[in-house]
């Protein structure tokens, strides 16, 4: 059974391992998508590859025989590797003119290039090491063991305080850096730290995720969980959410995959998790209420046909014939702005005061475009007649105080005053 | 295996045996030997990669060309599970090639655009999710439909050690190609970078140069793919105008210079990797050298663009 | 008539989804003037202008330069972009820069010629620039890349120019010189528009004025069209409401809650 994932021996510590390591990757990177530096976690994830390399070697040289020991060494080697990688970025940045995304490109592909060359060498020197290098690359957790949980959740943890702790800086930060700094928050301070997260989140994160695409972890959860809220804490719940469970499938999948196609081969544990954090990116992107592609197609079907409506009721208003299939004009009857007599439809009362309301709106619009937009008069029918569906019980108060509670527009026909419906 | 006169080389010995075949023409006549495709391939990626690469960094369309050449492997990925060749080595013909930059490029920036217009993604997420996204796919891909993870590594790093004549004339066609169009549109391609509201009010279209502009990295890409992979393409593509930035404010200058400082560090780096293995009996990576030798010219450029005072803007 | 007319627009709207909205803007500029191109921020003054030059999509309406739409007649106009827009570290000298006054009219393959290269030069001398003919661009002070930006214009031998905010940021010395200038232009029969932003000038520099605020206040010559009810109108509150108004719509039309 998959919850066997959690509880197995074998199992549970990459499955574990994953789902915190994604959990920390996913609340950082809220902090960096909102402040849309997400491609810096691109440029210092590779940065971290030379790292890992040498961290490797040192193991190898100097503490063959400690796994534990192992696990350790590589988090500081990446994480010096990264912080070397970020001053690198800021000095190109400030002092050598380079643009953002030069800069970042730059540094992605030479410490890049530094870890591929030094791994070559202990490619040939020491191979089961590189093995184990390899595994940086596209994450594979599938070796991990207990110990290594615990060191990876004390480092999430740590993350998870540090967020919790700075949370209100942060969020005064994020919505308006200038106004925070002006109430006295150490802006600076607070995005060093931030970038400090940041590269702490990939070090952590490249055991499962892999250097190659740690990136798209800080990224995938963060845009999944904007498309369902607003609020900067339900956001970051969210994201913690989609991170830990796109964690805890993807390492699923990356094992049963290769059983089900009845292969010997094993698959890396980062891609799987990237593709099930962008499915619920897609799902989300598509699905949710708020934004979602799908609401938003049918809000758009649901005011054209509002448009269509009131367009109906206004003709019945002035008297001409609406331009509607009987269908249509069927259901306007069954839902009660028209009656039925023999010779036809006809406006109900709440017809006739909802008609009365959207001509008022339009030809108010009217006498403002041409009295305060200076239009001519020939002209200001079209927009209005896309406005009076728009047009918010707020504004009609406005514009009937500014124009001063106009009696005629400017075709001189009367406006349905707002007492008399 | 052919004989290799290179092998046993040290450095410098190898730059005098390089020289001496290529002026007796040796290198013309008889059978190259593997260093010589190996240097020839990177210079010609390296001439590619200063003319498109020059126009990607003055449009800041660095991390565009990152995230195509990732995309890059899907193309490649999707046109051999299509076409079933026998072999990777068959299967990396000319049209297969270019049906796959083709598929990823426009997958790239259809998906890329579409999330920044349409579902309204900020536009660094977008460009993060799709090229990680599309990678991610297509190495699940090609891990499944090889039972190995080898290809998925090698597309990252690539291999230098594998490659042959065909690549050769592969990469020539390519730099050709880069040649041409960017000398015939040169005015069009540096107005459109220069200044896009100008080139729209004379009717030179920004669009159609940017996608062109597109087009040209993804092939080069491509064409680079074997040697040195996905990533290091990048290191070309924006190394090398950031150095030649250092030494001169002339774009038709810039090119060149950045072509040949890509030509010199080729050059080095193959020998440096032939000089590792004959005196240390140490393999490395000639991409992993060929990268450390661009960043050193760049470090060299700025120490002597700053003794030179001239206090040059990048 | 359309031979009168050097510019003449037609109900041009343009909603876009972060650029200003321009209503309904419809006038007509006869040929040898200097228009000053007023309103206040967001009113969309460079809107116009990027609409005008096909740079931005309008929605409806046209503009026709001498009774004629662009396409037909883009050698008789020359645009002059704000400085802001454009990138100061391009390795790209001040000659160079010139130059490119030219490129919409070398087709293709064709290279700037020695004439070219000898006209961009007489236009550098023009502005008072030739000294820097081959510096890189960063160099330069923001009242010389102004200097720059119309010497390019002039390359395009055009007779009518459009041009966004020439006037931000630049020193007092080199804002009469371009002011002096633009008035040798119009006498040479020139039409000359120009985004502003500082009424205290308005009636001192230009003789025809087009005052904006998203729809059309008024148009026409300075001395009849500036006087305090059209500036009111212009800088007033009551297009808040259209800007509310075409908020709205724009959300009705994506989806938005």
């Amino acid at each position: 059974m998959i919850w066997d994932a959690l509880t197995d021996p074998v199992l549970r510590a990459p499955t574990l391992g994953s789902m915190l390591m994604c959990l920390a990757s996913a609340l950082v990177g809220v902090i960096v998508v909102l402040r849309k530096r997400s491609l810096v976690g691109e440029a210092l994830s590779h940065a971290a590859y030379p790292g890992v390399v040498l961290a490797a070697l040192f193991t190898a040289l100097f503490f063959p025989d400690s796994e534990d020991g192992f696990a350790f060494i590589i988090l500081i080697g990446a994480f010096l590797s990264a912080l070397l990688g970020l001053w690198t970025i800021e000095l190109l940045q400030t002092k050598f003119r380079v643009k953002a995304d030069a800069a970042l490109c730059f540094v992605l592909s030479v410490f890049f290039g530094c870890g591929i060359l030094i791994a070559s060498r202990v490619q040939f020197t020491h191979p089961l090491w590189y093995q184990k290098i390899q595994m940086f690359l596209y994450g594979q957790a599938a070796t991990m063991t207990d110990q290594h949980v615990v060191i990876y959740g004390s480092l999430c943890l740590l993350t998870v305080l540090f967020i919790a702790l700075l949370y209100h800086p942060i969020q005064a930060v994020s919505f308006d850096r200038d106004f925070a700094k002006s109430t006295g928050i150490a802006v600076q301070w607070l995005e060093g730290a931030t970038f400090f997260l940041l590269v702490l989140a990939i070090v952590i994160g490249i055991r499962s995720v892999g250097v190659v695409l740690m990136s798209g972890m800080l990224i995938a959860p963060v845009v999944a969980a904007k498309q369902w809220t607003h609020r900067l804490f339900t956001l970051f719940v969210l994201s913690a959410l989609f991170g830990t469970l796109s964690g805890f499938f993807g390492n699923y999948f990356s094992t049963e995959i290769p059983r089900w196609v009845s292969g010997k081969f094993s698959l890396p544990t980062g891609p799987m998790i990237l593709l099930c954090a962008s499915l619920f990116c897609f799902f989300s992107l598509l699905l949710s209420p708020g934004s979602g592609l799908l609401s938003r197609c049918f809000r758009i079907y649901k005011f054209r046909r509002k448009c269509r409506q009131e367009n109906v009721l206004k003709a019945y208003w002035k008297g001409d014939e609406p331009d509607a299939s009987r269908f249509f004009l069927w259901i306007l009857y069954m839902q009660g702005w028209l009656r039925k007599d023999g010779a036809g439809y006809h406006l109900s009362p709440d017809g006739r005061h909802r008609a009365a309301q959207i001509v008022r709106l339009h030809r108010l619009w009217e006498v403002y475009l041409v009295d305060y937009m200076g239009q001519g008069v020939e002209r200001v029918h079209r927009n209005a007649e896309e406005m009076e569906h728009i047009l918010t019980p707020e504004l009609e108060k406005e514009l009937t105080i500014l124009l001063q509670d106009p009696k005629r527009d400017p075709h001189h026909q009367p406006i349905p005053g707002k007492e008399g419906l | 295996m052919i004989k290799n006169p290179y092998w046993g080389k040290d450095f410098f010995s190898f730059f005098s045996l390089f020289f001496q075949r290529l002026f007796t023409g040796e290198v013309f006549t008889g059978d190259l030997a593997s260093d010589e495709v190996q240097m020839f391939v990177l210079m010609l990626i390296a001439a590619a990669t200063s003319i498109v690469g020059t126009f990607l960094v003055l449009k800041k369309m660095t991390m565009l060309a990152n995230s195509l050449s990732h995309t890059l492997l899907l193309g490649l990925v999707a046109a051999f599970i299509i076409i079933q060749p026998l072999s990777w080595e068959e299967g990396l013909n000319f049209s297969t090639l270019l049906i796959a930059s083709l598929v990823a490029g426009l997958a790239t920036t259809f998906l890329t655009d579409g999330l920044t217009r349409y579902l309204r993604v900020q536009e660094d997420a977008s460009i993060g999710l799709v090229f990680t996204t599309l990678f991610a796919l297509s190495i699940v891909l090609v891990t499944v439909f090889t039972k190995n993870v080898h290809l998925g590594i090698e597309a990252v790093m690539g291999n230098v050690d594998a490659l042959h004549k065909e690549d050769l004339k592969l990469i020539f066609g390519i730099a050709l190609g880069d040649l041409l169009v960017v000398s015939l549109f040169f005015k069009e391609l540096k107005i459109v970078a220069f200044d896009p509201g100008l080139a729209s009010s004379q009717g030179i279209s920004p669009n159609f140069f940017n996608a062109l502009l597109m087009i040209l990295t993804a092939a080069t890409s491509i064409g680079a793919f074997r040697a040195v992979g996905v990533l290091l393409v990048l290191a070309f593509l924006v190394g090398l105008p950031l150095t030649a930035r250092l030494l001169t404010h002339r774009l038709h200058l810039l090119i060149p210079l950045a072509a040949g400082i890509g030509v010199l560090c080729s050059l080095v780096a193959v020998a440096l990797s032939r000089h590792f293995l004959s005196v240390y009996q140490v393999p490395l990576s000639t991409a992993g050298l060929v990268t450390m030798t661009i960043a050193l010219a760049y470090v060299i450029s700025l120490s002597l663009s700053r003794c030179s005072g001239k206090g040059k803007t990048v | 008539m359309p031979g009168n007319s050097a510019v003449k627009v037609e109900h041009l709207t343009v909603n876009y989804d972060k650029t200003p909205v321009l209503w309904d803007i419809s006038f007509e500029v006869p040929p040898g003037k200097l228009v000053g191109i007023i309103g206040p921020n967001g009113a969309g003054k460079s809107t116009l202008i990027k609409a005008a030059l096909g740079i931005v999509k309008p929605l409806s309406g046209k503009v026709l330069f001498f009774g004629r739409p662009l396409k037909k007649v883009r050698q008789r106009v020359a645009y002059v972009p704000q400085r802001s827009s454009v990138d100061w570290d391009f390795p790209i000298t001040a000659l160079d820069v010139v130059l490119m006054g030219r490129y919409g009219r070398l087709k293709w393959v064709k290279w700037p010629q020695a004439a070219d290269k000898e006209a961009a030069k007489a236009a550098l001398e023009m502005v008072g620039m030739l000294g820097f003919a081959h510096r890189q661009i960063g160099q330069l002070s923001g009242g010389q890349q102004q200097r720059l930006f119309i010497a390019r214009a002039l390359l395009e031998e055009a007779d009518i120019y459009l041009m966004d905010e020439p006037f931000a940021g630049v020193d007092i010395a080199t804002e009469q010189a371009i002011v002096a200038l633009l008035e040798k232009l119009k006498t040479q029969g020139k039409t000359l528009f120009v985004v502003h932003h500082d009424l205290n000038t308005v009636e001192r520099y230009f003789d025809w004025v087009i005052m904006l605020n998203m729809c059309l206040v008024k148009a026409g010559p300075t001395a009849e069209v500036f006087q305090s009810d059209a500036i009111v109108r212009t800088y007033g509150k009551s297009a808040v409401l259209l800007d509310e108004a075409a908020r709205l719509s724009q959300h009705k039309a994506s989806g938005k809650k």
